[in-house]
């Protein structure tokens, strides 16, 4: 086992067991703050994978935006309903067994299913990347900039002031 | 690559309704009380897109390398997408101004989401299927929600954006697991690959997760849990257009997926496609009889159309095919005008929703009366309408694909749902309405909407080849 | 002689030691600005400040002040969530420290000299966020939470203008390694990029000084630890060491948003006068030096700027900052292709 395998180790526990506590935790905050770790533990495999514009990325979208949102979510209203928010376990026997046939189904086709490996390619991503957004996905990448757009426009409709009342136009 | 005309000409459509959408919300912007202005511009816009998509229609083709297609299949559905999104601005505007919420934002959704259905539809990747299925979502979990002083209405918008979300993390996993076992998202490459070599099973995996993703979005069993609460609740021409706009939408990316690029996916993929035909229908079917109001019952019998369309898919031949195209275009005239009646009758607060307010509707309002008849005859499926020869070509494909029995499961949930179809024809008729019942003014916009598509549902249904020759040369 | 020569050649000891390095400047600098700070707010409303500690003009006051933190009680308030409280100080303290990996020093050194690295920098500094949120929370405090929460709304809208106009730079050079901007600054002043493709790179520096200003909680942006309206902010209940992390890591980003200003847009470790003066060692002086003017600059509107309120904040972002950028971004790409 060389030096990049330790490493690589590394960030999986950091993944598995920042998961497990995400899953397990009952504070949902508390969750939601082992989530840093997850992310973090993911943008290192990435690292790991050469993919280095992908590991920024998961770090200033996951980190920077969505867990700080989680975050907000969690903060802002807790109190509002006047009830600690926790996360509970319900229907435990079915819950395992579905889960047990879905990892056990999904564990056994990864182990038998013949994986096309390429070759690691080394170097920097980023230019090949932005070539590709301007290129051959164009369209998609146009489209995925409309999407955002939308929801955007639904996000700021659903959260406006309702108009003709207090704070309206 | 660089962009080329053609490429551009390949989206001209889609492109024309997205520029509308973004000059409509600038306009709501900056203008004040422009809802009517935006209103004008959407379906202006829309009619040029429909242009559009009739003049590329003959060149078949696709554009920016093999992304999405042109022409051909994408105008038929492009059409059909604007038509639903034409008759839900005409009908909307009063509607919304009766409940007291018309804003420009409401059609500037409905541009997106039009957008979205018609790029979903000619998609050419499963990137593309993604996105536009996603701005389709998104534009209709808002749209749902949109009277936000109605507690069903905030329901119907979050249980369909938290199952929606669900839905879409099973497709969008079940592209990652067919990406990692055939190496492309092209739908040509895959099923390239697919011809030349038996995919492994973890790709059954991702198609089965793909599977489950679209049978949420066009409300099949057993994903259709969602579709009577978000039916009921939305605001009615949000209802109308998820239920034909967005089925069309997504039958046509299953039908690119499953059938053509899957080459029907092999036996494993049909009976799985029967199964869900079969439940749907008859869950449908069943389930409406109990329903005391009008949207509520609709929802079912949607589930229930969703099931004879899937019929046609799991039969996976030619007449099967063509058949499901020209049950979409049937199902998306009839059912835009019932629910565009309802939204007629419908006031404010959610009241004049049950069967019972029905009473002597077809004597005190001979023209409303008139066109339900038509649009719930069609739905129940008696000729000469379009319903009936949608059914007939889905169930004939479905004996020639030796799946008697399905076709056979249809027929009786069609004679059910005609139980309740013709309920309110009989409140409409035979039952005498109350003392002093009001009048109901019919506004312009909502009864040349009904007149389209009540001349749609009988047009086709005359002429069912007019739609045939249409779609007959995509397979 | 040769077995450390051994130790030192081995790469994950070279690894490590260069990822050690920034302390050395950040330990020192930080003593030297807290009393520099002192010092200027001071002569800004006519006092003198510390005079006695040391003896000079109160030149070891950061020093008495830094042995008092540690001999402070470590006050831990029983109502917090301990284990969280705890760890906030330091994941607030990676975030700025891990910054300092693509920091370009000189020509010589960088922490890493990874091609993304600007990019990194973003991304890295939303660190400090998560950190703040999670001291502020587990405090069980109100003014600690408001604080949070204004620091959070502060940071995260003020990243997306900060990170356009660095776009700017970055579509310019055409690569993201700090040390490739830097190159592409070499000569005299007046190639550094805050003259270049005028006036665009130049609004594209106010703009992304601004933002980093708001990142770091500085006046006109501190409404995050208004003390007249909310104590001390998000560490209103923390004491002791864990005080002086949070302390530290304030200077320590203080520093990292100037170095990078100083990078993206007044050439870094390149000397002003061409090559005169130029050269590694120079390099290291150059780039502290402009740093810290940077800083200087930041203590000097701070004593002179009143605090925004929250809805102008959000105004001079959403309205202001990020249409320029936006059109400032549409303007360069426009020169950088008539310039093909």
């Amino acid at each position: 086992m060389d030096f990049v395998d330790i490493i690589f180790v590394v960030f999986a526990l950091i993944v598995v067991v920042s998961a497990f506590i995400v899953v397990f935790s009952r504070s949902i905050i508390r969750s939601a703050f082992s989530l840093l770790f997850t992310f973090f533990g993911v943008a290192g495999l990435y690292v790991l994978l050469n993919a280095d514009f992908l590991a920024v990325t998961q770090v200033l979208i996951y980190v920077g935006g969505i867990l700080i949102l989680i975050l907000f979510g969690v903060m802002l209203t807790t109190n509002v309903v006047s009830v600690e928010i926790k996360t509970g376990t319900l229907q435990t026997v079915p819950a395992a067994v579905i889960v047990a046939v879905l990892s056990g189904t999904i564990a056994g086709i990864f182990w038998f299913t013949e994986w096309h490996t390429a070759p690691a390619r080394e170097g920097p991503t980023t230019k090949a990347l932005g070539t590709l957004f301007m290129t051959d996905y164009l369209l998609p990448f146009e489209i995925a900039s409309i999407l955002l757009l939308v929801a955007l426009i639904g996000a700021a409709m659903i959260a406006r002031h309702e108009r003709g009342t207090e704070g309206g136009r | 690559m660089s962009v080329t005309g053609s490429d551009l000409l390949g989206i001209l459509a889609v492109g024309i309704v997205s520029v509308t959408a973004l000059i409509a919300m600038l306009a709501g912007v900056f203008l004040k009380n422009s809802a009517r202005l935006v209103m004008w511009l959407g379906l202006a816009g829309m009619a040029g897109a429909f242009a559009a998509a009739w003049g590329t229609y003959p060149s078949a083709g696709t554009a920016f390398g093999g992304m999405i297609l042109a022409g051909g299949y994408a105008s038929f559905f492009g059409m059909l997408i604007l038509c639903a999104g034409i008759l839900t601005f005409l009908l909307a505007s009063d509607y919304l101004r009766k409940e007291g919420v018309e804003y420009p934002e409401f059609y500037v959704m409905v541009l997106f989401a039009v957008s979205g259905m018609m790029l979903m539809s000619a998609a050419a990747d499963l990137i593309i299927v993604f996105l536009g299925l996603e701005i389709m979502s998104v534009s209709l979990y808002v749209l749902a929600g949109f009277m936000r002083r109605r507690e069903k209405s905030i329901e119907a918008s979050l249980k369909y954006f938290l199952l929606g979300a669900f839905a879409t993390g099973f497709l969008l996993y079940g592209i990652a697991l067919i990406y990692g076992t055939m190496g492309t998202t092209d739908l040509a490459g895959i099923a390239l690959r697919f011809a030349s070599a038996p995919p492994p099973s973890l790709f059954w995996v991702g198609a089965g997760l793909l599977l489950g993703g679209f049978a949420f979005k066009v409300g099949a069993v057993p994903f259709h849990m969602w579709v009577p609460d978000v039916y009921e609740g939305s605001p009615t021409p949000v209802s109308g257009i998820m239920s034909t706009g967005g089925k069309a939408a997504a039958f046509a990316a299953f039908l690119l997926v499953f059938v053509k690029s899957l080459g029907g996916g092999g036996a494993k993929v049909q009976t799985l496609l029967a199964i869900f035909a079969a439940l749907s229908m008859v869950t449908g079917a069943v389930i409406a009889i109990a329903q005391k109001n009008l949207k509520r019952m609709l929802a079912y019998s949607s589930i229930a159309h969703a099931g004879y369309m899937l019929t046609g898919l799991a039969a996976a031949n030619q007449l099967g095919e063509s058949g499901v195209l020209y049950y979409l275009v049937a199902y998306t005239f009839m059912n835009i005008g019932t629910f565009g009646v309802i939204s007629l009758i419908e006031q404010a607060e959610e009241k004049r929703l049950e069967f019972s307010d029905y009473a002597g509707l077809g004597l005190r309002q001979p023209f409303l009366g008139i066109v339900m008849s038509i649009f719930l005859f069609s739905l129940a499926g008696i000729p000469p309408l379009a319903g009936f020869f949608g059914k007939y070509y889905v169930f004939a494909a479905a004996v020639d694909a030796h799946m008697t029995w399905l076709a056979i499961v249809g027929v009786l949930a069609s004679v059910v749902s005609v139980y309740y179809y013709l309920r309110v024809v009989v409140f409409m008729y035979f039952h005498e309405g109350p003392e002093g019942a009001e009048v109901i003014s019919v506004p312009l916009l909502g009864s040349v909407a009904l007149l389209l598509s009540a001349a749609g549902v009988v047009g086709i249904g005359v002429f069912p080849s007019s739609i045939l020759s249409l779609t007959g040369w995509f397979f | 002689m040769e077995s450390i020569q051994a130790i030192l050649n081995n790469p994950y000891v070279f690894a490590a030691l260069m990822a050690l390095a920034p302390l050395l400047w950040i330990l020192p600098y930080a003593l030297f600005a807290i009393w520099f700070e002192r010092k200027v707010s001071a002569h800004m409303q006519d006092r003198l400040g510390p005079m006695r500690t040391g003896g000079w003009h109160g030149w070891s006051q950061s020093i008495a002040d830094l042995v008092k933190l540690l001999l402070k009680e470590d006050l831990i308030p029983a109502k917090s969530k301990h284990g969280l409280f705890m760890l906030a100080p330091y994941v607030v303290f990676v975030g700025s420290y891990a910054a300092y990996a693509v920091i370009p020093f000189t020509s010589a050194y960088v922490g890493s000299e990874i091609n993304v690295g600007i990019f990194y920098f973003v991304a890295v500094s939303s660190l400090v966020v998560v950190g703040i949120l999670m001291g502020a929370w587990s405090s069980n405090n109100k003014w600690s939470l408001f604080g949070a929460m204004r620091s959070a709304a502060q940071i995260v809208s003020y990243e997306i203008p900060g990170t356009l106009a660095i776009l700017a730079v970055v579509m310019v050079v055409g690569s993201l390694s700090l040390q490739d901007i830097v190159r592409a600054q070499e000569g005299w002043f007046w190639n550094w990029f805050v003259f270049g493709k005028f006036p665009f790179l130049f609004i594209a520096f106010l703009i992304y000084f601004l933002c980093s200003l708001a990142e770091v909680n500085r006046t006109p942006f501190d409404i995050p630890e208004a003390e007249s309206e909310l104590v001390a902010g998000y560490h209103t209940e923390y004491s002791g060491m864990r005080f002086a992390m949070f302390y530290l890591a304030e200077y320590a980003n203080m520093f990292a948003v100037s170095a990078v200003a100083v990078t993206l847009f007044f050439g870094g470790w390149q000397s002003p006068f061409g090559t005169f003066l130029s050269g590694p060692a120079w390099g290291v002086f150059w780039f502290l030096s402009k740093g810290m003017g940077f800083i200087f600059l930041q203590m000097w509107l701070r004593w002179t700027l009143p605090r925004l309120r929250v809805d102008q904040l959000m105004y001079v972002n959403w309205k202001v900052l990020m249409p320029f950028a936006f059109v400032n971004i549409i303007f360069v790409g426009l020169w950088m292709m008539i310039a093909q």
